[in-house]
């Protein structure tokens, strides 16, 4: 790995000169000396300008010599100090190097012995001053529990563990990715078993990662404030009236404050509390992803004018100061008397004394930050509800304890109306069990609930759950349950309150305790009894899986279940005994390709994550790329892709904008826009371009006809962005990562005709002439070193900086048309689809180019694109797909 | 394979719609205002003997796959839905003439209750989701060997 390798290194530079540079003294010295005055950088400039070319014309003699000597001293330096570790006789040729150097010194030439000899002694003394440094503890102490706890604080300071993190450790491999550790894959091969899970029965996640901003306020108000933030272009946003009940989930695309459609943000999933009787206080979950918490903290406190810091997260940090104090003093003392359930509070993405909490006089509304506090697990699957029935126990009210007890649920439990409700939602709970599959479920319905300890009732083996055969009894009200839903008062539940949570967590009872009990139970294996800290508010969203497009509707539907914090284990360990598979980022990222959904941050370019991940997605391809040998790798060059790593969306959609500027001729249209690329997300354009974009059959003709005249108004509003399309390859093939999409020319297409079955045609080989480059330089070198009369044979030719052998360097050339068929944009998720039976790509194409292939191509071959791999010459015939 | 897929495409369209209102009066609504969308029709508990018919699947495999069921059991049951009742036919009188007259035939009927959402077209407007439901026939054939 680069890791080590790069960590040996800096070991070995340790002692080292960083660079030799010299900074004049003299800020006013005319600024004839060009680059000198300006101070000293060893090696080659970068930027590929090299040393400047006109020679100045007068030296101050002191800054000159100033500089030599500051040159001088720095080379010194470097001589003098051994280089890290390194042994005297590393300094030797290899042909003088015998066996053994290090025992015996008498091995080394004599005038070497001297040095060889000082070190040795020196190792011997380190080694003797190991000794008296504190013993590292045995492991069984270090293997105590509370030793344990510390321990793990300790290394999750940087990067925040989910509570399932040990159990997810042990099997999956973990990544370090937006200040989480967050399972990546299962160590075990489950691609296609993660896969069928998915597909008929249940797929777990841990989506705790997740972050959840609550907004409280007045309705009015809120609503009003957040509106800056959507569009309705875009599809329903936060004011729906379906959503505003509370018995629905939400999801919207957000943007920067009154910018659409420029400044995209990204996708967020919303949920209001149902309304509470006579009052206009509402409660608003908005649930994103962490990269993305600052900006939209930072846009939702603009647009509620909420500066004002209510409070900060120092409750935390006082707890994690006494934990770190304990620490320091354990080579004193030796009891550590704290509490394990500590381990568990606190967030540790947050410096100490961040705020959480902001309101504001005028507008009343409060913004606190609730990340970590609410555990949100994922299941996936037509059976993830029998899962779920499974699983979860409603509580049983309490009827024998009469004085008020510390607990939420004995005295939640004795206002009659919440045992109504509370009776309502069991019921529907109970109901659910009767449908087949998730799917049939209206999406986004909210279920809330009190359930046991899901502890009690745990299977003493793993079992899988299997639906059972015989109909439900009630059949009409399942049928009315997925027709109508879940009724909006049933959606109501104590996890929106912050107390009731902060008791639940506090007061749970402990697994010994619960293993103790399970000892004494008279019947092994049977249900325990409950005891009354053991109920707990949960929350069920439902997922619609797939609601676009018109394959494989409500495929990968499913279940969240939102639990309050330190419960997330009592839960995880009952689901996976209910026999679902568990899967990690990896598989979240297949589940939205499958379900034909971009998955964020991957597949939104346009947003401020998206393109900080395609950075960092371009310098691990690059690296991966460089650790081949040069012969072994691809050369892209002659393979005609510009961009392997790195898709230049902004360039594609300046040259599309031109070609077609230049085809109308005359009329140039100054745009006065900001020259960003936007992401078509409007639904009305959308609805069109998916009709057109069909292989037109009998269709009723509703929409406007595909005419120049409409495609010139839509590339007159539209031209300069970006459309998000599904490609479907209509043979063979197995699209990759950043592959073409190209336009077909009239030829491809009568081949089609003639043979559907058609693999595709061929892409010439291309030159590679940066390839001459390289060698033309390297040849000159050589006769230069052979001849040693002409050091500089073309200065012009010099190579820039970073440049990779077969890959195009930095100012690429037009991406349109640099192969035979022109560009229309590259694929960002491509992959055999499983749940299609092909290969299946998610591909993001120039609005303006779509037009223009599609005013060009007959009725009957509509949307028929080339598609190519970034290693291949075969083009391979694909259809485009504009889901809605 | 085996899972029943709709045999209607789902597919989504504006139509003019009219829905019944509680008085009983059929109120015409703006066509362009409401997109449909189908569901699914129910998914049903399955047994091993249970094939559903679908229009996507080649006619081919659905056959074979019949004939392998038959070598286990007794008897299978032919599901078929709207457009696929056909099909479903067609594959149960295959399957008893290649048997040469062994296998028996025995064909039920039922109607299917299907769901349709309609989502407006102005997102933020309607404040209960519409549905209306609709019927669709299905047949159901047992194939099976009379026991002798």
């Amino acid at each position: 790995m680069t890791g080590a390798k790069d960590r040996m290194r800096q070991k070995k530079m340790k002692n080292q000169p960083r660079n030799v540079t010299y900074s004049s003294t003299g800020r006013n010295v005319e600024r004839g000396q060009g680059s000198l005055a300006s101070g000293w950088v060893r090696g080659h400039q970068t930027g590929g300008q090299g040393y400047s070319r006109d020679l100045p014309k007068y030296i101050t003699a002191s800054h000159f010599a100033n500089a030599r000597a500051a040159e001088v001293n720095g080379m010194l330096k470097a001589v003098s100090k051994p280089a890290g570790s390194c042994h005297v006789f590393n300094a030797l040729p290899k042909h003088m190097r015998r066996r053994a150097m290090s025992h015996n010194t008498k091995r080394l030439p004599s005038r070497l012995r001297e040095g060889a000899h000082k070190l040795m002694e020196r190792s011997q003394q380190t080694e003797k001053d190991k000794k008296q440094l504190p013993k590292r503890r045995s492991r069984k102490a270090r293997r105590r529990h509370g030793n344990l706890l510390l321990e793990f604080n300790r290394r999750q300071k940087k990067n925040k563990w989910l509570e399932t993190h040990i159990w997810h450790a042990k099997r999956f491999h973990m990544l370090k990715r937006w200040s989480y550790c967050l399972p990546h894959k299962p160590t075990a091969k489950t691609y296609r078993s993660s896969y069928r899970a998915m597909n008929t029965h249940a797929l777990l996640q841990d989506l705790s990662y997740f972050c959840c901003l609550e907004l409280q306020g007045s309705e009015e108000q809120i609503l009003s404030a957040l509106c800056r933030l959507t569009s309705k272009d875009t599809g329903p946003t936060f004011g729906a009236g379906l959503f505003l009940s509370g018995s629905r989930q939400g999801s919207v695309h957000l943007y920067r404050a009154d910018e659409y459609p420029h400044g995209s943000l990204g996708p967020a999933d919303f949920l209001w509390r149902p309304r509470a009787p006579h009052t206009s206080h509402r409660q608003l979950w908005i649930w994103i992803h962490p990269v993305l918490k600052a900006e939209v903290v930072s846009e939702l406190q603009l647009v509620c004018q909420c500066f004002e810091v209510l409070s900060t997260s120092e409750e935390i940090c006082s707890v994690e100061g006494t934990l770190v104090g304990q620490k320091r003093k354990r080579d004193n003392e030796v009891d550590c008397s704290n509490t394990p359930s500590k381990k568990l509070l606190g967030d540790c993405t947050r410096a100490a004394g961040t705020p959480v909490c902001w309101g504001s006089a005028d507008t009343a509304i409060t913004i606190s930050d609730l990340t970590m506090e609410i555990v949100r697990y994922r299941l996936i699957g037509p059976l993830a509800h029998m899962v779920l029935t499974d699983t979860l126990q409603p509580a049983n009210e309490d009827k024998e304890t009469v004085k008020p007890s510390d607990f939420w649920w004995p005295n939640h439990s004795k206002d009659q109306t919440n045992m109504k409700l509370h009776q309502q939602q069991t019921d529907t709970f109970q109901l659910l069990r009767g449908v087949c599959s998730t799917g049939e479920v209206p999406a986004g319905c909210v279920l809330g609930l009190t359930v046991d300890d899901p502890r009690l009732s745990l299977p003493q083996r793993r079992i899988k759950t299997i639906p059972g055969l015989q109909p439900c009894a009630d059949e009409c009200r399942v049928r009315d349950l997925t027709l109508r839903g879940v009724a909006a008062h049933c959606s109501e539940s104590a996890l929106w309150d912050a107390s009731v949570r902060h008791s639940v967590t506090h007061n749970q009872m402990s697994q010994q305790e619960l293993n103790r009990m399970r000892s004494e139970a008279l019947v092994p294996g049977s249900r325990l009894v409950a005891p009354p800290q053991g109920c707990v508010p949960v929350l069920l969203v439902h997922q619609p899986g797939r609601v676009r497009g018109e394959e494989r509707r409500h495929w990968g539907s499913g279940w969240d279940l939102l639990l309050p914090k330190g419960w997330g284990m009592a839960f995880w360990i009952p689901l996976v005994y209910r026999g679902v598979r568990v899967g990690g980022l990896h598989m979240s990222v297949k589940h939205s390709q499958f379900k034909g959904q971009p998955h964020f941050p991957h597949g939104y370019p346009d947003c401020p994550a998206g393109t900080l991940f395609q950075s960092e997605q371009e310098a691990e391809l690059i690296e991966k790329f460089k650790r081949r040998p040069p012969s072994k790798r691809t050369n892209y060059i002659k393979h005609g892709c510009l961009a392997p790593f790195c898709c230049p969306w902004q360039q594609l959609t300046e040259e599309w904008e031109e070609l077609v500027k230049l085809n109308e001729g005359t009329s140039s249209i100054c745009r006065t826009g900001p020259p960003e690329f936007t992401l078509l997300r409007s639904l009305r354009v959308l609805r069109q371009l998916s009709v057109w974009c069909c292989p037109s059959r009998s269709r009723p003709v509703t929409h406007p006809p595909l005419t120049p005249e409409v495609a010139a108004a839509l590339q007159e509003e539209w031209g300069r962005s970006l459309l998000w399309v599904r490609l479907r390859l209509m043979s063979k093939g197995q699209p990759a990562l950043h592959a073409m999409v190209c336009i077909p020319t009239v030829s491809d297409l009568q081949l089609l005709l003639k043979d559907r079955r058609i693999s595709g045609p061929l892409e010439p080989l291309h030159k590679d002439h940066v390839k001459n480059m390289i060698n033309s330089k390297h040849k000159a070198s050589h006769a230069s070193k052979g001849s040693s009369s002409a050091p500089h044979m073309n200065p012009s030719k010099a190579l820039p900086v970073g440049l990779i052998r077969g890959v195009w360097p930095q100012p690429l050339p037009s991406v349109l048309s640099h192969c035979s068929r022109l560009t229309l944009g590259w694929v960002v998720e491509g992959d055999f689809s499983l749940a299609a039976g092909c290969g299946e790509a998610l591909a993001y194409i120039s609005v303006s180019g779509l037009l223009r292939l599609l005013l060009q191509q007959p009725q009957e071959q509509r949307g028929v694109v080339l598609l190519r791999n970034p290693s291949s010459l075969q083009y391979r015939y694909a259809q485009i797909i504009v889901d809605i | 394979m085996a899972e029943p897929r709709s045999p209607v495409s789902a597919a989504v369209s504006h139509i003019p719609i009219s829905m019944p209102t509680p008085e009983g009066s059929t109120l015409e609504m703006d066509p362009m205002e409401y997109t449909l969308r189908k569901r699914l029709p129910r998914k049903l508990p399955k047994r091993r003997n249970d094939v559903y018919v679908n229009m996507k699947t080649d006619f081919k495999a659905q056959l074979a796959r019949c004939q392998k069921l038959l070598d286990a059991h007794r008897e299978i049951c032919i599901h078929g839905l709207g457009l696929a009742i056909n099909r479903a036919i067609n594959i149960a009188l295959q399957l008893q003439t290649s048997s040469q007259g062994a296998l028996e035939l025995s064909a039920n009927t039922s109607t299917v209750e299907l769901i349709d959402d309609l989502d407006p077209e102005d997102p933020d407007e309607a404040g209960e989701p519409l549905t209306r439901t609709r019927n669709n026939s299905a047949i159901h054939i047992k194939v099976f060997y009379p026991s002798s």
